[in-house]
């Protein structure tokens, strides 16, 4: 927290830029507007413990005013946390040391589709709904559908390198982000020019996709548009063991078929999600595909597809598992009584590896989170040519919150330990945040020396979202 | 397990959701905040049940920015009724004298003049003209908005009731129904006009009840006997008893798109969706082009549970937005079924498509049949 005469001179010229309406130092909506969807917020606020505050919410309405409140900020060297939708799953929006919660919810404006080059530009605020339904209307889609799309915003799919749930196809939203606007700490407006690829340097705008608010702020984006397929088609097999789903999962993608879903439920996430309503042989996995594209084409990816996998030991389900995921992929976002009585927690773990590492990283990370006291299931959730991510999903009830939160941290520390040790990557959507900032120099290695030196560079004085991506720990 | 103890766990279960209904609260799109919203509303709540938290005069204001229109409910799977919650937590707040100034000025009013405008009650209906004394007789109960913002609804309504022969009663002692009270968490002052119009309407001696208001209608149909006072007739809204007689309506022929703004209070709260749309069909001889969110999905027009008398441009806001979705769809005309929702609606529409009450519209049917038939 701030100390009184930074909070109030700080407080005087906030107000002069943004105007006193859209400021505010209530103690209750700096509570209302903390919290992200971390799971273990989520269970905090169960508990009935308090997350940390914002000294300042900030609601700017322009790229020109977020230039001038981040000036403010750092000549007074104040944090400054960026949010978008509040929906992130790590903890990256949380204001850990005070400062400015700067809220981008009022850049709300979607700009004229151009429909020669399928691109639109829109601001960080944008709820992803708002823009998919938008883009719906005029016969296209962004092909960014993951399951936060009604909550979370433009700017945090871009600042937490997301991936929807068709990014085998699509692309993550790396793949999608053809141009950025970004507010850097100083308060210079940097743009990137949207151009399909470029050979002028390294790709600036890469730099800042994923930097989750610790190299500046992102106001706007150019993102590229898709025709609505003419035909979404769903195909389910089950396999007798996760090494047959992958292998064939492998296949697929080898002969060059590229499947809009390809997700693999191992024996307990598959019992969990799908034995209620579909009989298949117990202890199978369940692989769920969808085929987006014109009729001729989704017949024959489809049928290949069938041959692989019945080649591959699998049995053809028909459309039912698969479309009926589709159809509630977002009820498992929804709390229920049981997930959220007592102390009790569960979160996901969504690494990534390649084919030749990531059975191993399954099964070592399974086992050792399961030593942990966690209950593991998990699917293979997005799938590329050369590998793909695993939702690692886990839960545990605890009798009080501090054996709860203790139980949280080992699960993590023994699952990312892991998935180190067999060479994944700890994250491939959900971004590292607060829940994986302690694990980030392990994962880049030689390279987080690299990221260090880019951030001391952009912001000297550490006022960017300190405490997540490993950047700018305080004492 | 106890009602309070029910209370806890929706309110826990609501607190800390991954935010899966906010993107159709009508305050958060006017505020783009996370206060206003239902885990915010639901977020104070929980902290006061656990201890942590009481909650503070802001803590108050963001209970009121709430239009209890329950669009979240549509949106969520536990079937959380936040709008209800904030209701309860709303009564209290006036039990122990902490609700906002507005909501103490419109109870005021409706203590002194019966309405929650301070129009004078001798003007209620006095200038209501009936006809026909022929035919069984129903009670039309106008409501304040259509007594004294909305004249043109209640007279139609006497019209239209009048030429589907009926005999048309009307009452000087109506009282406002109390819905804005029962709302705003003023059980107490709404009880006293349940009490009131109770004794009034069941002295009357007619066939049944008919409503114009949605708000009205929850009030008699819902509020009433949830708190012991029982009507001896049935109660209608305009909506359900024109769909009944709907062949005796005209058959209409018209030019342009029609759609439909579903009230709150009528749809959701109420259950009513067909009936206004078949009357509407009927009288414009065409299908209804729906907006985008209609039905369990509609969004609400702002004007609801106090939200105008305390937040009015934020209200207006969210006006703004239903009519937006209107032009959307290249609609010429909003019929509602509200005299709340016209009103709001035709303020905001800054005369790029026609707003009209379901009365006005078939009293328009109707008096353009009559012009073709003489």
């Amino acid at each position: 927290m701030l100390d009184s005469n930074t909070r109030k001179k700080a407080s005087d010229k906030l107000r002069k830029i943004v105007g006193s309406e859209y400021i505010t130092m209530h103690e209750t909506d700096r509570i209302l507007n903390a919290h992200d969807a971390w799971p273990l917020s989520e269970a905090k606020i169960r508990a009935g413990e308090m997350l940390p505050l914002a000294d300042f919410v900030v609601f700017p309405g322009s790229a020109e005013e977020i230039s001038k409140v981040l000036v403010v900020a750092n000549e007074l060297k104040i944090p400054v946390t960026p949010v978008g939708g509040g929906a992130g799953t790590c903890g990256g929006t949380l204001p850990i040391y005070g400062g400015i919660q700067l809220d981008l919810k009022r850049l709300n404006k979607i700009g004229e589709i151009d429909h020669d080059s399928m691109l639109i530009r829109a601001q960080a605020g944008v709820v992803g709904i708002d823009l998919e339904e938008e883009v719906n209307r005029h016969g296209y889609t962004t092909g960014h559908t993951p399951t936060s799309l009604r909550a979370s915003n433009i700017g945090g799919f871009i600042a937490t390198r997301s991936g929807g749930s068709m990014s085998s196809l699509y692309g993550k939203i790396e793949d999608l982000t053809l141009g950025l606007q970004v507010v850097l700490p100083n308060g210079s407006i940097v743009e990137t020019k949207a151009v399909p690829r470029h050979s002028v340097g390294p790709d600036l705008r890469q730099l800042f996709i994923g930097s989750e608010g610790t190299l500046g702020v992102i106001t706007e984006a150019t993102l590229r548009l898709f025709p609505k397929p003419e035909k979404r088609r769903f195909r389910s097999f089950s396999f007798p063991d996760v090494h047959s789903g992958i292998e064939a999962i492998r296949k697929i993608f080898r002969v060059g078929i590229i499947p809009s879903v390809a997700r693999l439920y191992d024996p307990e996430d598959a019992a969990l999600t799908f034995s209620m309503n579909f009989e298949f042989d117990e202890g199978h996995c369940m692989l769920l595909l969808a085929f987006d594209g014109a009729t001729e084409r989704v017949d024959l990816d489809d049928n290949e597809s069938t041959r692989i996998c019945i080649e591959e030991g699998g049995t053809n389900q028909g459309e039912g598992p698969s479309k009926r995921w589709w159809e509630h992929r977002y009820d498992m976002y929804y709390p229920t009584r049981l997930t959220t009585a007592g102390y009790a927690i569960g979160d996901t773990i969504d690494i990534v590896a390649t084919y030749d590492k990531l059975e191993n990283v399954y099964h070592s990370m399974k086992k050792d989170m399961e030593a942990e006291d966690a209950v593991v299931m998990s699917h293979f959730s997005h799938m590329y040519q050369n590998g793909g991510s695993i939702y690692m999903i886990f839960f545990t009830s605890q009798p009080d919150a501090e054996t709860a939160w203790n139980t949280y941290k080992r699960i993590w520390d023994a699952g990312i330990a892991a998935c180190h040790r067999e060479g994944g990557t700890m994250s491939h959507q959900h971004g590292v945040g607060l829940s994986r900032s302690s694990y980030t120099e392990d994962e880049l290695g030689s390279g987080f020396g690299v990221l260090k030196k880019i951030k001391d560079a952009l912001d000297p004085n550490g006022i960017m979202n300190p405490g997540k991506l490993g950047l700018g720990v305080r004492g | 397990m106890t009602e309070q103890g029910k209370i806890a766990e929706q309110v826990r279960m609501c607190a800390a959701c991954p935010k899966m209904c906010r993107h159709v609260c009508p305050t958060f799109f006017a505020w783009r905040s996370d206060a206003p919203t239902p885990h915010g509303r639901a977020l104070l709540l929980h902290q006061e049940i656990t201890g942590l938290r009481n909650i503070d005069e802001r803590g108050v204001e963001v209970l009121y920015q709430c239009l209890e229109c329950s669009h979240c409910l549509t949106w969520c799977k536990p079937e959380i009724d936040i709008a209800s919650l904030v209701e309860n937590k709303r009564c209290d707040l006036v039990k122990s004298g902490r609700q906002p100034s507005g909501v103490n000025r419109l109870a005021n009013f409706v203590k002194e003049t019966h309405n929650p405008f301070g129009e004078k009650h001798s003007k209620r209906n006095d200038w209501l003209k009936t006809g026909s004394l022929n035919g069984p007789k129903i009670i039309y109960f106008s409501g304040c908005t259509a007594a004294y913002r909305e004249k043109s609804i209640a007279q139609d309504t006497i019209s239209i009731l009048e030429y589907l022969g009926y005999s048309v009663a009307i009452t000087p002692d109506e009282w406002c129904c109390g819905s804005p009270l029962f709302r705003t968490g003023d059980t107490a002052t709404g009880l006293k006009q349940a009490s009131h119009n109770v004794e009034v309407l069941n002295d009357i001696n007619a066939e049944e009840i008919i409503v114009t208001c949605p708000g009205c209608y929850r009030a008699l149909t819902k509020d009433y006997p949830e708190n012991g006072f029982e009507l001896d007739k049935p109660v209608q809204h305009i909506s359900e008893f024109l769909n009944r007689l709907v062949d005796k309506l005209p058959q209409g022929d018209t030019n342009g798109s029609v759609t439909f703004h579903d009230p709150c209070h009528l749809g959701r709260h109420s259950g009513v969706y067909d009936a206004p749309r078949a009357v509407i069909e009927r009288i414009s001889g065409n299908p209804i082009v729906e907006m985008e969110r209609n039905r369990e999905n509609a969004m609400c027009c702002g004007n609801g549970a106090g939200l105008r008398t305390l937040f009015p441009e934020h209200a207006k806001m969210i006006g703004s937005e239903r009519v937006r979705q209107a032009l959307n769809i290249n609609a010429n005309c909003i019929v509602t079924s509200c005299p709340f929702c016209k009103e709001m609606l035709e303020a905001q529409s800054e005369r790029r498509v026609a707003v009209f009450d379901l009365p006005e519209f078939v009293m328009q049917g109707i008096e353009s049949r009559n012009v073709k038939t003489d």
